[in-house]
């Protein structure tokens, strides 16, 4: 095969990729400027260097706090997504029981369903815990999941049979197996699924923003929709804020890109 | 190993996870279905009203026009659909150097939050302040008030939507592309095809596939769409009419007038419009889906 | 340790009352703690303060201030008065006195306590004869000017004395489209634009009885086109401009000669260096008819659930008292006192801005913001046609009767 040349191909990912990176490099300016001179027409394309945007955004919200909320939040349903998914994966990819079938395209069932139709009984059953504006109330319903259930049943079922028999010979139970043997040997699924589990925790919208109302348990996402109530256009504030929300997962992407890229290219095979 | 024990193992293990789906996901959509029939108090309670609220939606200019807007927000939003397959097919292009950093650049807005992506995008097609309308104004054109113009504002968050939904998507086409066999290609090129051509007699059938989960998984979510709109376009803005989404509709319902009985029903519209479109495609695709 | 938790509580999710959440703790004789619900985030400072005053001399009650941001305060407020668990001591508006008392949430106040507030702020938490909130601030609407565009164009900056005519010529000198300079800003705000003018020209909002739209009176209409005529006429933007920026932002931008806004708007204003110094304040200039501003004020409920209801009603009463009123004021926050002699500490917070003036010549002209007990469904109403005359697209007198039509439907339910 003849070695084609690469540089149109260039031409036209480097146009698309400025305008991807434009919005990025001019909030980030404007976090810097004075509200008179984000108001400039023609616009002004250099920071101001105005860096008590960031202080006003931390004094008028408890934005530590917020990101405190959210890394917990991310992390509780993360840890538990990958923990009761597991298990329930390997249970229905490796052991037999009756009514798995059934019990398994329920799971599947849960998975067509939009998520607005679960958030009024939700919100109603956290009224009646007492958990309205508490962090468990935003980790409580995220660390169930059909969809992760589903992947990692997928990635058991890869493995060979022969792991578990030699082992259960051993005289190992099946926690034992799922936890010493087959556990490390889904690693790359654990990754993937961690990955879009906190890109999905660390954004979401909706739930946070109805179940808690108290800015001091708001998670970044509904504090930077409530910023906006307070700041209403002053954009070199509220992009202040947008800018110390979203670069920590945008910073953990770079990081583990591989994983979150091998996550969601699972779901399009698999799906 | 015993099957009794087999058995009891496999109950033990899959309970917290089907405890769970059973406590936030199956009882809610049936809370939700008996709560579609019910009026809500002002000060809470729920009286029964049977198919009223459903009556009522059926003859909502806002129910309506929110289905109109969200219909054409998801259709607009599928047409981006080929953008990503170019990207793809462009990062897929052999030998291609810095195809990470390429990857990583065009992924930055899916990891960002919708919130953070919203207010950028708001300023930008500020009427007065905006980049966009200052491009626009370089080029001679009298750009609108994109999000304060009921009949503009759509347009300009489907541009937010496909934006930010470009590097997914190219994700999973690029996987697909690495998955056709490359002896299609090869096959081709003793045949003399030019790379277009081939690109539109191999490539694009045989991603088909791809296109098809792209396609379901883009509607589903554009079904849903609430957080752009929400932070693009206040409560309170007259561009409402021509961009409030139905789950906009349903949060506005159900969270800002408290009305959960009605915003319940809307919800279950939403369902209903999901499973219907998501038939249609699964039947259309025996016309276009080429499995190998 | 993550799942214990709520694993623990699914057992108990058939009862759904029970739950997890510890039960208030038992409280030793005599004490007492009460709940406070507030949503500006500007008013912590005060608040913070006169509680603190407040515990001084009454050593026995503990007052727990809770914020909600405006977004989430009123369907916080009503899920919590669902579930019977209402904060004793609440913000409450007069847009949304009625549907509390009516619903039995909120419980009335005695009429003596009210004693010395300005009548056109109180007047409205009545509902049935009976006063339903302690009013404790006051939003006085007035005009703001950018000095340095008066300066430029020649104009003389505007007074007491200034009647719509002079606005009108005062924008149209101030107007450079080459600059893509404004002479006003022409928002749809009813507190401190059309509904004033509406009353200036001699017209109404709501009859006396609050039974009858007023939006069909040709006095009306003539106070709403003022406004549509600022558009009409380019020395104000169109309407979209106001939903792409928030007209407080546009007028930061010092491209803008006028703002109707409100006295309140002088902390965020007073924040920027640069924009302090180029803007002052005046009242609110006078019309045809009558002269007229209408006032609201932010008010304390007392929960009708609460189980301190005497500490609650005593607290709800120190806030609006002389003692508390100065603290308000010194703090130099949002909100101005609504007690008559104790804004000077506010004033001078802001010192180049004539705000006392304004004060002074805006109270004895105060008329209560209209409401009826379902304003917030008229409003809609209104809101939603108003937005068509203002985008040009029908005559302001068309849609000012199709209000009315449907406004005095709403109200014929009442």
């Amino acid at each position: 095969m003849s070695k084609p040349r690469t540089w149109p191909a260039h031409v036209f990912l480097a146009a698309g990729a400025l305008v991807m990176l434009a919005p990025f490099a001019w909030q980030l300016v404007v976090s810097l400027q004075t509200l008179p001179d984000s108001l400039r027409m023609p616009p002004k394309f250099t920071p101001s260097w105005q860096w008590s945007n960031f202080a006003d955004v931390f004094r008028s919200v408890p934005l530590a706090r917020q990101f405190l909320n959210t890394v917990v939040v991310t992390a509780a349903v993360t840890a538990g997504q990958l923990l009761l998914c597991s298990l329930a994966a390997f249970a229905f990819a490796r052991l037999r029981f009756p009514g798995r079938g059934a019990l398994f395209l329920l799971f599947l069932a849960v998975l067509m369903v939009p998520a607005e139709l679960f958030l009024i009984p939700r919100y109603e059953i956290m009224q009646g815990l007492g958990w309205l504006n508490s962090l468990q109330a935003l980790i409580a319903p995220g660390v169930f999941g059909a969809f992760g259930t589903f992947m990692l049943r997928q990635f058991f079922l890869s493995l060979p049979r022969e792991l578990d028999e030699a082992a259960s010979i051993d005289g190992a139970n099946p926690l034992q197996i799922y936890w010493h043997i087959l556990l490390p040997l889904v690693r790359p699924g654990l990754l993937a699924l961690g990955m879009l589990t906190v890109m999905w925790s660390w954004s979401s919208l909706l739930w946070p923003l109805v179940v808690n109302t108290d800015p001091e348990m708001m998670t970044l996402s509904a504090g930077l929709a409530s910023l906006r109530g307070q700041f209403l256009t002053n954009f070199p504030i509220l992009f202040a804020g947008s800018v110390v929300a979203s670069l920590p997962v945008i910073v953990l992407f770079v990081v583990m890109q591989r994983q979150l890229i091998a996550g969601i290219a699972f779901t399009g095979s698999k799906g | 190993m015993h099957s009794k024990r087999e058995w009891a193992w496999g109950y033990l293990l899959i309970a917290p996870m089907a405890l769970g789906l059973a406590v936030f996901y199956l009882w809610p959509i049936a809370q939700t279905l008996y709560l579609s029939m019910t009026e809500s108090g002002v000060f809470g309670g729920y009286t029964w009203v049977g198919t009223a609220n459903f009556a009522d939606l059926f003859t909502d200019e806002e129910m309506y026009g929110a289905l109109g807007n969200t219909l054409l927000y998801s259709v607009l939003v599928l047409a981006g659909v080929p953008l990503s397959i170019v990207v793809a097919a462009l990062l897929n292009v052999p030998g291609l150097r810095g195809l990470s950093l390429y990857r990583t650049i065009y992924f930055l807005p899916v990891v960002t939050m919708p919130a953070a992506v919203g207010l950028t995008w708001r300023y930008l097609f500020n009427g007065d302040f905006g980049a966009i309308n200052h491009i626009l104004g370089t080029l001679g054109i009298d750009g609108p008030y994109w999000l304060g113009d009921p009949d503009f504002a759509i347009y300009a968050i489907a541009v937010v939507g496909i934006w930010s939904s470009i590097g997914y998507n190219a994700v999973l086409f690029l996987a697909g592309l690495q998955g056709i066999p490359r002896h299609y290609y090869e096959a081709a090129e003793i045949d003399g095809a030019g790379r277009l051509r081939q690109f539109f007699r191999i490539t694009l059938p045989l991603l088909t596939p791809t296109t098809f989960f792209v396609v379901v998984i883009t509607m589903i979510n554009a079904l849903q769409v609430f957080d752009l709109v929400y932070l693009m376009i206040d409560l309170k803005s007259p561009a409402l009419e021509g961009s409030r989404t139905i789950v906009y509709l349903f949060f506005e319902t159900g969270f800002v007038q408290n009305q959960r009985g009605l915003a319940a029903a809307i919800a279950v519209i939403l369902l209903g419009l999901i499973l219907v479109l998501t038939a249609i495609q699964f039947r259309l695709q025996k016309k276009w889906v080429h499995y190998e | 340790m993550r799942f214990r938790l709520p694993l623990a509580c699914l057992a108990s999710l058939t009862v759904m009352t029970a739950g997890c959440s510890s039960a208030s703790q038992p409280e030793a004789s005599g004490k007492a703690t009460i709940s406070y619900a507030i949503w500006d985030k500007n008013d912590q400072a005060s608040a913070e303060k006169i509680i603190a005053a407040f515990q001084q001399t009454n050593p026995n009650v503990t007052v727990k201030l809770e914020i909600t941001p405006w977004d989430q305060y009123w369907t916080k407020l009503q899920t919590a008065a669902s579930g019977g668990a209402a904060p004793d001591v609440f913000w409450m508006n007069s847009l949304n006195v009625r549907m509390y008392a009516k619903g039995g949430i909120i419980t009335p106040i005695e009429e003596s306590k009210v004693q010395g507030l300005p009548p056109a702020v109180v007047d409205g938490y009545r509902y049935d004869g009976k006063l339903y909130g302690l009013p404790h601030n006051v939003s006085i609407p007035a005009l703001w000017y950018d000095k340095k565009l008066f300066d430029a164009a020649g104009v003389a900056y505007p007074t007491a004395d200034w009647t719509w005519d002079d606005v009108k010529a005062a924008a149209k000198k101030l107007t450079d489209p080459s600059k893509k300079q404004f002479g006003i800003l022409a928002h749809m705000w009813d507190q401190g634009a059309f509904y004033p003018t509406m009353l200036q020209a001699g017209g109404h909002v709501l009859s006396q009885d609050g039974k009858k739209s007023g939006f069909d009176d040709p006095a009306s209409i003539q106070g709403l086109e003022y406004w549509t005529g600022m558009i009409k006429d380019q020395v104000g933007p169109v309407a979209e401009v106001y939903t792409d920026t928030d007209p407080i932002t546009l007028f930061q931008s010092g491209k803008y000669g006028m703002l109707y806004g409100g006295v309140w708007f002088a902390p965020t204003f007073w924040a920027n260096p640069e924009v302090r110094e180029r803007i002052d304040v005046a009242p609110l200039p006078k019309g045809p008819g009558k002269e007229a501003v209408i006032l609201l004020g932010l008010a304390n409920a007392v929960s009708a659930k609460s189980e301190h209801p005497k500490e609650s009603a005593a607290f709800a009463e120190f806030v609006a008292s002389e003692q508390a009123q100065r603290i308000l004021s010194d703090s130099g926050g949002g909100a101005l006192s609504l007690r008559d002699g104790t804004q000077e500490g506010w004033f001078k917070a802001f010192p180049s801005f004539h705000l006392k003036e304004t004060y002074d010549a805006s109270m004895p002209y105060g008329v209560p913001y209209p409401v009826s007990l379902n304003t917030a469904q008229w409003q809609d109403v209104q809101n939603k046609l108003l937005a068509e005359a203002w985008a040009g697209k029908r005559p302001v007198a068309e849609v000012a009767k199709e209000i009315a039509t449907q406004m005095n439907e709403i109200l014929a339910k009442e």
